[in-house]
């Protein structure tokens, strides 16, 4: 969150992608940046996923994440 | 103040503008000098915020100079609390005290030494933590992520032994001498018990101690985590009456302690953790070098010692740090 | 009152100030994304992904990796992707 913070205040639009459960965090961490970032979720767990699982994952929040990317 | 998630969940001391006053006695600093930027938020933290976190955890004014040391040693990025906050793992910062001052200002290093009922060992980890939580908004549920936790997130904090052992102490293994007072910051879970009532031998001993540190975190786990061996006064006789320097036990310990890879690759013994299969047919430390902390403490009777397990180590995660603490 | 009934507050008393998000393009048509892996297992094969499918739309994809999850990444390393990039991806942090 640190990261994207510092590269929207260059002016780049970024977006950060993680699991389910760390909406919550993520909420915390953008409320204490006060910068709403930009970010996606994708189902849990992710350590234990085939490599197909993966890229099914990443088809499935593709559009989503272009979508914050633009207007 | 519970309601406004000023506490850890305990009961805590209100921080009255007298109770402050009296804890700013403790230390030389000046209430408004910036000491730490404190994660996660990267606050500024002034030492009279130190103070007022540290009322509230049941400080006396004595402890100030080693509460404010400690968040010195992990607002760092070389500790990296804001990572170690962050971790699913079970882990939170650890503090071992060396110097005189563990012994005036009453710290324990005897009985139930990792326990409770200790003053200053059950109040100086806890004002940290408190710090964390309300100037650097790091809580459990917030950015705080711990799958499981330990109750030494409560507050861990403990002094070594030194009087009573003729090897040197961590602070003295760390670079410093035995007049200094020293903290020193280690990534940790909660404390496991090794029971050996049995060897009379430092052979025997030294084997029992390097198996259960081979499990620590993961079995399958070789160079990424550090750990803690709090050993026991008894325990620690078995090798100090044979002769043995500590430097002798750290390289013996380190010996038996290599792991051949092809017993902890994925699939092995039917176990999908592991190694990948391209490190097959390697022997390798299951610590770094400096990577296993020997800490001596602990009650006069038990053929016990303690085990604390790490966390990624070194610059990817967190590195054991050490200050002086400034009085 | 007393000073024995005042609290200290022993929080930061600071408030973020509210910043809004960059401007967004109206699309990504000739534009460079970056990828930022944030080192995390599995995140590399999900960024592989991510690439062929802005690579097949014709976006420009340059990837980037800090080199540990636990630590935000080097000033440097955020520095290269600002000036090389028009927008960006981090991933994967579970």
């Amino acid at each position: 969150m640190h990261d994207i913070d510092d590269i929207e205040r260059r002016g780049i639009p970024a977006v950060m992608i993680a699991s389910t459960p760390f909406e919550d965090a993520a909420q915390k961490q953008a409320d204490a940046l006060g910068l709403d970032v930009a970010r996606v979720f994708v189902p849990h767990p992710i350590q234990d996923r085939t490599d197909g699982e993966m890229y099914e994952m990443a088809d499935l929040v593709f559009n989503k994440v272009l979508d914050t990317l633009t207007r | 103040m519970f309601e406004r998630s000023w506490t850890d969940g305990l009961p805590v001391v209100p921080p009255t503008t007298e109770r402050v006053r009296k804890m700013l006695a403790g230390t030389s600093r000046s209430a408004d000098e910036i000491v730490v930027s404190v994660p996660p938020n990267l606050i500024e933290c002034s030492v009279e915020k130190i103070a007022i976190n540290a009322v509230m955890a049941g400080c006396k004014p004595e402890f100030l100079p080693v509460v404010i040391s400690a968040l010195e040693t992990i607002c760092t990025e070389e500790f990296n609390m804001h990572g170690v906050l962050a971790t699913t793992m079970s882990v939170g910062p650890i503090f071992v005290v060396n110097g005189p001052i563990a012994r005036d200002i009453g710290m324990n290093s005897g009985i139930n030494v990792l326990g409770h009922g200790n003053r200053a060992n059950s109040t100086i980890g806890r004002a940290v933590q408190l710090v964390i939580n309300n100037v650097g908004g790091g809580g459990p549920g917030g950015v705080d992520r711990s799958t499981l936790g330990h109750m030494g997130k409560q507050g861990f904090c403990f002094s070594e032994n030194e009087l009573s052992s003729p090897w040197s102490s961590l602070a003295e293994n760390r670079g410093y001498n035995s007049s200094q007072n020293v903290i020193t910051a280690f990534t940790g879970e909660g404390p496991r018990l090794v029971m050996d009532q049995k060897s009379r031998t430092p052979e025997s001993l030294i084997r029992t101690l390097a198996e259960h540190l081979i499990s620590t975190v993961s079995s399958r786990i070789v160079v990424g985590m550090d750990a803690m061996l709090v050993l026991s006064p008894e325990h620690s006789a078995r090798f100090h009456e044979a002769g043995w320097s500590k430097e002798r036990f750290l390289e013996e310990i380190a010996a038996i302690m290599m792991i051949d890879t092809d017993n902890i690759i994925a699939g092995s013994g039917g176990i999908e953790e592991g190694l990948p299969a391209e490190m097959k047919g390697m022997s390798l430390p299951k610590f770094r070098p400096d990577g296993l902390l020997l800490v001596q403490a602990g009650g006069p009777a038990g053929l016990f010692s303690a085990i604390i397990g790490g966390w990624l180590n070194g610059p990817p995660g967190s590195e054991p740090t050490s200050k002086e603490i400034l009085l | 009152m007393t000073n024995e009934k005042v609290l200290l507050d022993p929080t930061s008393e600071t408030a973020p100030s509210e910043r809004s998000l960059s401007e967004r393009p109206e699309n990504m048509d000739g534009l460079t994304v970056g990828l930022l892996d944030i080192s995390k297992g599995r995140g590399d094969i999900f960024l592989n992904r991510l690439e062929e499918k802005l690579s097949d739309t014709g976006i420009k994809v340059l990837r980037f990796k800090k080199p540990t999850f636990t630590k935000p990444a080097p000033v440097d390393l955020r520095h290269e992707i600002a000036t090389k990039c028009d927008a960006v991806i981090e991933a994967l942090a579970d």
